[in-house]
C-alpha cells in the first residue's frame, strides 16, 4: 500500500512544529564576515604585517587588487547565502563575477607590465610553498562556518552553493595573505594565489552534492496495511511511503 | 506558509493548494505518470523540511516551484542512474539454450529410459522404487501394501536407486 499525498499532508500537519526563519542573506553575511574577518585578522597579526604594506597601499593597482579579492569573498558569500533560498533570482549567484573579473584584470595588467619591463623573465613562475598552505589556514574557519550556515538553507543548487562558499573562504584567505606575504609578482600571484582559490572553489563544487543533502523530514507516518519498502530511500524504506 | 512556520497546524490544511500547484507542475514536467505521485510527495516532504527558508516578504509560488523543479531534477537523476544499472527482461528463461546443457536435463527426465532401467531391477527393488519414489507413498504405507518390513523396504529402495543410477549413467556414457 502506498501513502497518498493527502495522508502525507495530514502527517506533516501533525508534525508542524514552529520553526525559526532563516535570516536574510545580508544578516547572515554580516555574521559570517564579523567572525571570519576577526579570525583572518588574528592570523595576519600572528604572522606579522609585511614591512612594505604602507608603501604598497599608496599604489592604485595593489589597492584595486586587494579590494577586488576582498569583494570577491564578500560577494561570493552573499551569493552562497542567496543560493540557499528557493525562489530568489538566479542572477544573484553570479554576483562575485565582476569582482573576480576585476581581480583577474588587475593581475593580467600586472603580468603585462612585468612582461614589458623584463620580457619573458618577468613572467617566470617559481615554486612558492607559502601561498597554498597560508590560504588554506586562513580559510579553514571561514570555510567551516559558511558550510554550517549554508547547510541550514535549502540545497536547491548544492554544487554552485558550495563552490561559492569555498570561493568566499578562499578569497578571504588570499586577501589576508596579501597583507603578510611580500609576493608582488603578478604571474606568481596568478598561479599560486588565484590558482589556490580556484582549486578550492572547484573542490567545493565537486563536494557540494555530498555536503549539502536534503534534510531528513523527520516525520513518522504509518499507513494502514503492509509496510512497503522503497528502494529510493535505502534499507527499510521511507517512513512515508 | 507563514502561519505554518509559526507552528499553526491548521495552516497545513491549506496544503492541498500547494499539492495541486506542485502536482500540476510535476505532471506537466515529468514524462512518466506512475512516478508523479512519488515526486509530489518528495516535494511535500522537502517543503516541510525547508519551510524555515521561506521569506514571507517574497512570493510563495516561485519558492514552491523552485523546490519542485529541484526535486524533479533529483528524480530524473535517480531514474537515469537506475536505468543505467538495471536490465528489463520479460520472462526468465527456464533452462539454458545450449544443446549440451539441455541433454543432461532431458536425459534425467527421459521416462522411457527410466522404465527400461526399472525392468532390469529385481522384483523387490522395482516394487520398492515404484511405491516409494514414483507413487510417493510413505514407508509405512508401502509396508502395509507389500507386507514387508520398513527396514527391508529401505534396503530395497537404496539398492534399487543405486542400480538405476548405474544403469542410467552407463547408458548416458
Amino acid at each position: 500500500m502506498t501513502l497518498r499525498s493527502g495522508d502525507l499532508v495530514k502527517a506533516l500537519a501533525a508534525d508542524a512544529a514552529p520553526v525559526r526563519r532563516l535570516a536574510s542573506p545580508m544578516v547572515r553575511l554580516g555574521f559570517w564576515l564579523a567572525v571570519s574577518a576577526t579570525y583572518a585578522a588574528t592570523i595576519v597579526a600572528a604572522m606579522g604585517l609585511r614591512a612594505d604594506l604602507s608603501a604598497r597601499l599608496t599604489e592604485t593597482r595593489f589597492v584595486a587588487e586587494l579590494g577586488a579579492t576582498f569583494m570577491t569573498s564578500v560577494l561570493a558569500a552573499v551569493a552562497a547565502f542567496c543560493a540557499g533560498c528557493p525562489g530568489r533570482p538566479v542572477w544573484e549567484r553570479f554576483a562575485p563575477l565582476p569582482a573576480l573579473a576585476l581581480w583577474l584584470a588587475s593581475l593580467g595588467e600586472g603580468c603585462w607590465q612585468s612582461f614589458l619591463q623584463a620580457g619573458a623573465q618577468g613572467l617566470r613562475i617559481r615554486p612558492d610553498f607559502l601561498c597554498f598552505p597560508s590560504i588554506l589556514l586562513v580559510s579553514t574557519v571561514p570555510g567551516a562556518l559558511i558550510l554550517l550556515m549554508i547547510r541550514r538553507a535549502a540545497p536547491i543548487a548544492p554544487a554552485t552553493t558550495k563552490a561559492l562558499a569555498a570561493l568566499a573562504a578562499a578569497a578571504l584567505g588570499a586577501t589576508a595573505l596579501r597583507l603578510f606575504h611580500a609576493q608582488d609578482a603578478s604571474a606568481m600571484i596568478l598561479v599560486w594565489q588565484f590558482g589556490s582559490v580556484a582549486l578550492l572553489a572547484g573542490l567545493g563544487a565537486l563536494t557540494g552534492r555530498k555536503l549539502l543533502p536534503w534534510p531528513e523530514p523527520g516525520v513518522a507516518v504509518q499507513p494502514t496495511g503492509t509496510s512497503p519498502t522503497d528502494p529510493r530511500f535505502g534499507e527499510g524504506g521511507h517512513p512515508c511511503t | 506558509m507563514q502561519a505554518a512556520q509559526d507552528g499553526d497546524k491548521a495552516a497545513w490544511r491549506c496544503s492541498p493548494t500547494s499539492c495541486r500547484c506542485s502536482g500540476a507542475f510535476v505532471q506537466r514536467t515529468w514524462h512518466s505518470p506512475q512516478d508523479v505521485e512519488d515526486i509530489i510527495q518528495d516535494v511535500l516532504l522537502s517543503v516541510h523540511a525547508v519551510r524555515h527558508t521561506y521569506d514571507p516578504r517574497r512570493p510563495f509560488v516561485p519558492w514552491l516551484l523552485t523546490i519542485a523543479r529541484r526535486r524533479i531534477a533529483d528524480a530524473a537523476r535517480r531514474s537515469s542512474s537506475r536505468a543505467a544499472h538495471e536490465t528489463t527482461i520479460d520472462v526468465m528463461p527456464e533452462t539454458f539454450l545450449a544443446d549440451q546443457t539441455k541433454n543432461e536435463q532431458e536425459g534425467s527426465d527421459d521416462q522411457t529410459a527410466i522404465r527400461r532401467a526399472l525392468v532390469g531391477l529385481t522384483g523387490g527393488q522395482r516394487e520398492a522404487v515404484e511405491l516409494l519414489k514414483l507413487q510417493g507413498l510413505s514407508l509405512n504405507e508401502a509396508s502395509a501394501i507389500t507386507g514387508k518390513s520398513v527396514a527391508a523396504l529401505k534396503i530395497n529402495v537404496h539398492r534399487g536407486l543405486k542400480a538405476l543410477r548405474r544403469k542410467m549413467t552407463t547408458k548416458a556414457g
